[in-house]
């Protein structure tokens, strides 16, 4: 009877339509939302436990699986013939850009669950959840720097915060982990829900929230009142600010960076900006290219800020984690320098800024994290003292790692700067260069202050104490120093890279896609 | 008696970008974790509605699709929210934002 | 992927250069330094001696290589480093360089030599030699881009340094050292980029003669063919000729940046700035003289932005004061001439005086400062800030004999002051003082330490017929030509230069010998060794000066003629008549 049923059904004439996916261009986040929902299925299925750093590996072995998975998609969009190409009816976008992002926020991925592991051993928390938050939250962050439609955005905005403010909150014997939750929630949704009210200004204003319409509808019409889109971009560029941590709305960087578990925020650190980064780049660089003349004065202003606010209230911290969270907020006012320029070479120089400052910052955050102690406290600089004693490779790493932000040449962290300089006067903004540099010299003298506590701490050093380094988080530093001084020495590979990684518009060009409306954009 | 004029589209953008006022600054204003959370609902509820308003001025049916997606958005972020606001009241049970004071500098 | 990478660069003749071995060659000790284990200690110092002697004889190498008749550069290696922003790893010596080159060669193993670190010597000479790379890397390079690597990175080596066998005060200074040495740089990155546009920008429009060339020869091709416009011709030859023409054109509109030192300085083509008709822009080119100015001289340093250095020498350890004072504030001098004078002309030019001002005040400030000090050491450090101002003052007055004068002073003052500091190390080791007041009579003790202290001293107040007089001498001969009344205020500076050494030279050694400094320690036969290369150079270039002369000279007239064929300067002629170039040398023989 079933057999019949079938039979009845099948012989249906009319076929249902359902949009064209190729499936091969979103296998990396499909790899990252299987493989955490896997996890989370073994975790509450296995009855035992399973042996300690089996999910930090399972999460590695993800993160490199899609990186795999995304090579053939940089190998098509970089084929002269194929290219980029969009799919799911126009709102996803895979092209050099975005599988350049998904390459550098799952490296991110890798650092940090290689952190997470000695650390959730040493609180004795060993368990599967951060692992499948921080995938999930990855998923979100690909699909953002993949997205072409501005509601793909705000999805993948989300996916990625939700996951982060549990992260953050994780740590349920310290207070200070769940008043980061607490205050990284409120603030994140409410910056969410300024960028859905730009969405839905924009929306308003172009009719579609396609990036390629939207683009495409901008250039064709001169708006009467540009009032709508204007203050939907505002709004937009919030919620942006709030999620890279960008000055006047970085303010609850410091307190989360502070309370959140540590490998938490080398994750919040090096992937959400990321994320976010490339998010901003693709919609005002790409999308509302037309209106450059009038974001490029704000985020002139917002990246004098972000990076003056940065450098100088980094400078009387005395909590390393609050340090670098500032130094933090000054690299992003740096990368918004990159995006002020508004031309390729500021897409390129942003780009090689992210990929080398998730090294250095998750490779940072690894070794705090090591460096604290049980209940993971212990962060402050008092606590950097005589380390290079204690641990001298560690600290001798760290230094590096510091020096490396700070911008001193042969590091990575220098030819970041020397890029974004180069962008920034090119598109003939040296004041912007200037005023960079200078506060790329205040907040040295941050990373100056650790490197003198871990090397300069004389006479009256605390006693000696044993710090262990747990294989993954010497595996992990090892990684990021690794890349953060091969670059330094070779950056040409990397920056070939980030040129060729090019964000761009077009409509939907897998055949067989359907357009869903069939509505003219405009009032 | 004046007669109302017509309900035009504007009435709801205005109301809804009141409402979403109201809660911009309430968020801003109130202490209570719960209350604040609140104000946020109150925002993204504001958003649907222009969602919705424009939807209907625009004569296109992606805006009401759109509603669908924040609407389980606010339903996710609720429910990972409202998890951290009442762990951290467990530990801390009459907790306003300014006894969030631990971490400062 | 490494080996492929060497197998690439050895097949380009980078590695087999002299000089690209110079720079490497220490760079790659201190990896092998870092590479021994900790409880080898003894290995530690063999090893660094080993690669720093080597360097130091790679570096005479050249000196005996050096074709004294060519005033160009010489040794030179140019590769491609980065490609898409024209930055190419271009090395080369000329005279002004050559005997900088050969100063860090050798005054680092002298270094090593003469003092042990207290504790750490892995780090420490790793350090040293990551220094000693740095600093010919300086001296060598003939890109900017690798110039400012190199300026940048001898930074760390020094932090580290000062940081980690450094006295009671030095992480002040560790963190007064970096930052402001920093700050100077970070601007100067600035203006290198800059400058690269502003050339690329004067290259674009020196083209533009030769595109309407182009385009001229391409409408005649086309109008022989009866085309007009875009119509394609049918032969295919002429096609290919045409596109060729629209290439060309792309090319000479759209040139890469380029980072070349030579290229840069070289292509600034037309100078009269009164009209304007230079292809670069001047004024500009100020504002990026103004912010490599800011980097030298904190380097150097100038007055009023020398405050790093006095606290700097003083909280250094020994080794690290010699090669700070020794080598390291001649990147400053050094900058100022080959990326003051070669790269910028003009504005070198236009900013002389204002430059000349701050030396002579550097001289006399310096001077005065030194004498009210109490502790030897920052002495040393406060006396070498009058005589980099003489060095400045030379570079400055803009003619040939006082900048080779300034070249020779860099060199000379590397030596006797690189000495002094070592024998104020010396003294410091035997009483753990160096307060002036609680030394008294050591010559009595110590008398062939007072004896070489002697010597020194007064080749550092620049008494003739020793090195320190040929420097001075020529910069004031060569500057009373242009800067008469601020060479009259200098040579003042230079009796207070003899008041303030001898006053405390007397006050050290003269005089009988508390309990304390009666037993002092004689100079033993390690410290002889190292001495005794720097007093036969004291006395040798101090008698005979010629060979040093003759190389540095023709680099130095080729120098000056490039800074009036870029500017609106004009050397006085009587310098060019050879005035007291050799005189010097007669005089002290």
């Amino acid at each position: 009877m079933l057999a019949s049923l079938w039979q009845q059904l099948s012989d249906s004439p009319v076929p249902i339509d359902s949009v064209d996916l190729a499936w091969a261009g979103l296998a990396p986040v499909m790899i990252l939302i299987g493989g955490a929902l896997l996890i989370l299925a073994v975790d509450s299925l296995v009855p035992r436990r399973l042996r300690p750093g089996s999910y930090a590996l399972a999460t590695v072995l993800l993160a490199a699986g899609a990186m795999v998975a995304a090579v053939p998609l940089w190998q098509r969009v970089q084929d002269a013939e194929r290219g980029p190409f969009a799919t799911a009816a126009g709102a996803i976008m895979v092209d050099g850009f975005s599988v350049f992002a998904t390459f550098v926020i799952l490296s991110a991925v890798i650092l940090a669950a290689l952190s997470f592991d000695g650390w959730l051993r040493r609180e004795e928390m060993d368990g599967a959840e951060p692992y499948v938050l921080m995938l999930l939250s990855a998923s979100g962050g690909v699909m953002m720097a993949s997205a072409n439609d501005l509601i793909v955005m705000f999805l993948g905005l989300e996916i990625l915060s939700i996951a982060v403010y549990v992260l953050a909150a994780m740590h349920l014997r310290k207070i200070t982990s769940q008043e980061a939750g607490v205050k990284y929630f409120v603030l994140g949704a409410f910056s969410s829900a300024f960028f859905l009210y730009g969405i839905a200004l924009i929306y308003g204003g172009t009719g579609s929230t396609n990036l390629v319409r939207i683009a495409t509808y901008l250039s064709a019409t001169v708006l009467g009142d540009s009032g709508l889109v204007l203050a939907g971009l505002a709004l937009l560029l919030v919620g942006f600010g709030f999620k890279v941590a960008a000055a006047p709305f970085h303010f609850w960087a410091p307190d989360v960076y502070q309370g959140a578990p540590t490998p938490s925020v080398a994750w919040m650190a090096s992937g959400v900006k990321v994320a976010g980064f490339a998010g901003l780049l693709r919609v005002f660089y790409l999308a509302f290219s037309t209106y450059r003349l009038d974001w490029q004065p704000v985020i002139f202003v917002l990246a004098v800020l972000t990076m003056l606010v940065g450098s100088v209230l980094a400078v009387v911290q005395t909590d390393v984690k609050r340090m670098l969270a500032y130094s933090s907020i000054n690299h992003a006012g740096f990368i918004l320098v990159a995006v002020q320029a508004a031309t390729a070479a500021g897409v390129q120089a942003a780009l090689f800024y992210l990929a080398a400052y998730t090294f250095m910052v998750a490779g940072s955050f690894g070794v705090i994290a090591v460096v604290s102690r049980k209940g993971d406290i212990g962060t402050s600089l008092d606590d950097y003292r005589g380390l290079s004693r204690d641990r001298p490779v560690v600290a001798f790493a760290f230094a590096l790692l510091l020096l490396a932000q700070a911008g001193v040449p042969l590091t990575s962290g220098f030819f970041a700067k020397f890029y974004v300089i180069t962008a920034a006067i090119e598109a003939g903004s040296s004041t912007l260069a200037i005023i960079a540099m200078i506060t790329a010299v205040i907040s040295s003298y941050v990373y100056l202050r650790i490197i003198v506590a871990m090397y300069g701490a004389g006479d009256d050093v605390p006693a000696p104490r044993t710090i262990p380094l747990p294989a993954a988080a010497g595996l992990a530093l090892v990684i990021s120093l690794t890349v953060t001084m091969s670059v330094g020495v070779f950056p040409g590979t990397l920056a070939s890279l980030a040129e060729r990684a090019t964000p761009v518009l077009i409509p939907e060009s897998d055949p067989g896609a359907v357009d869903p409306s069939g509505v003219p954009p405009g009032p | 008696m004046i007669a109302i004029a017509q309900v035009t589209p504007v009435w709801y953008l205005v109301l809804a970008s009141v409402v979403f006022a109201i809660g911009a600054v309430g968020l801003l204003v109130r202490r209570n974790p719960l209350v604040m959370f609140m104000c946020v609902e109150l925002m993204l509820n504001a958003v649907t509605l222009t969602f919705v308003t424009f939807s209907r001025m625009l004569n296109d049916v992606n805006g009401q699709t759109v509603v669908v997606f924040v609407l389980v958005v606010a339903a996710a972020e609720v429910v990972v929210g409202l998890g951290i606001i009442v762990a951290l009241l467990r530990k801390q049970p009459s907790a306003t934002a300014d006894d969030l004071t631990v971490l400062k500098g | 992927m490494l080996p492929t990478l060497l197998a690439e660069l050895s097949a380009q003749n980078v590695v087999t250069t002299p000089l690209t071995q110079a720079v490497v060659l220490p760079f790659l000790g201190a990896i092998v330094v870092s590479l021994i284990p900790r409880g080898r200690a003894e290995l530690h110092r063999v090893v660094a001696l080993l690669f720093a002697v080597g360097t130091g004889a790679l570096t005479l190498s050249l000196l005996a290589g050096f074709d004294r008749q060519d005033s160009g550069f010489q040794f030179q290696v140019n590769r491609v480093w980065i490609s898409d922003f024209g930055i190419s790893w271009h090395l080369g010596i000329d005279g002004i360089s050559l005997f900088l080159v050969v100063l860090s060669g050798f005054l680092f193993p002298l270094a090593m030599v003469a003092v042990a670190p207290s504790h750490d010597p892995k780090p420490y000479y790793a350090w040293l030699l990551v220094l000693q790379g740095g600093c010919i890397g300086v001296f060598c390079a003939l890109d900017l881009f690798v110039f400012f690597v190199m300026f940048e990175i001898v930074l760390v080596p020094m932090y580290f340094l000062i940081l980690g066998w450094g006295y009671a005060d030095r992480v002040y200074a560790a963190l007064k050292f970096f930052i402001f040495t920093m700050f100077g740089s970070a601007l100067m990155l600035v203006g290198i980029v800059a400058l690269t546009f502003l050339n690329r920008d004067g290259v674009v429009e020196a083209n533009q003669a030769r595109v309407a060339t182009i385009q001229s020869e391409m409408a005649t091709v086309q109008a022989s063919q009866g085309l007009s416009g875009p119509d394609t011709p049918v032969d295919p030859a002429i096609a290919a000729s045409l596109a060729a023409g629209e290439a060309r054109i792309e090319r000479l509109l759209n040139p890469k940046l380029n980072f070349d030192l030579v290229t840069i300085a070289e292509s600034q083509t037309v100078t009269d700035t009164s009209t304007g008709a230079s292809p670069f822009d001047w004024g500009a080119a100020r504002w990026i003289f103004l912010a490599f100015a800011l980097a030298f001289a904190v380097k150097v340093p100038l007055f009023p932005l020398h405050t790093w250095l006095p606290d700097a020498h003083t909280q250094a350890p020994t080794a690290g004061s010699v090669i700070l004072a020794g080598v390291m504030l001649k990147l400053g001098t050094y900058g100022f001439v080959r990326f003051g004078l070669y790269l910028l002309p003009e504005p070198s030019v236009f900013f002389a005086p204002a430059l000349v001002t701050l030396g002579v005040i550097g001289i006399i400030y310096g001077a005065v400062v030194a004498t009210m000090q109490k502790d030897l050491k920052r002495l040393v450090a406060y006396s070498s800030v009058a005589h980099l101002g003489f060095i400045i003052l030379g570079i400055f007055a803009l003619t040939t004999v006082s900048i080779e004068g300034g070249v020779v002073q860099m060199f000379n003052h590397g030596i006797s002051t690189g000495a002094l500091f070592l024998l104020v190390g010396m003294i410091y080791e035997r009483r753990h003082t160096r307060d002036i007041s609680s030394l008294k009579g050591l010559q009595k003790s110590a008398p062939i330490l007072a004896a070489v202290f002697t010597l020194v001293m007064l080749s550092s107040i620049g008494l003739p017929g020793l090195n320190g007089f040929v420097g001075e001498f020529l910069v004031l001969v060569g500057s009373f030509l242009t800067r008469r009344w601020f060479t009259v205020v200098a040579a003042a500076g230079v009796v207070l230069a003899a008041l303030y050494l001898l006053w405390a030279f007397q006050r050290v050694f003269h005089g009988e010998p508390d309990e304390e400094n009666a037993d002092m320690a004689d100079m033993n036969w390690r410290e002889g060794l190292v001495m005794a290369p720097l007093l036969v150079l004291i006395v040798f270039l101090g008698v005979y000066p010629k060979p040093m002369l003759d190389r540095i000279e023709p680099a130095v007239a080729r120098l000056v003629s490039h800074v009036e064929n870029h500017s609106d300067y004009t050397e006085p002629a009587v310098a060019t008549t050879g005035v007291g170039v050799d005189a010097p040398g007669e005089d002290g023989g």
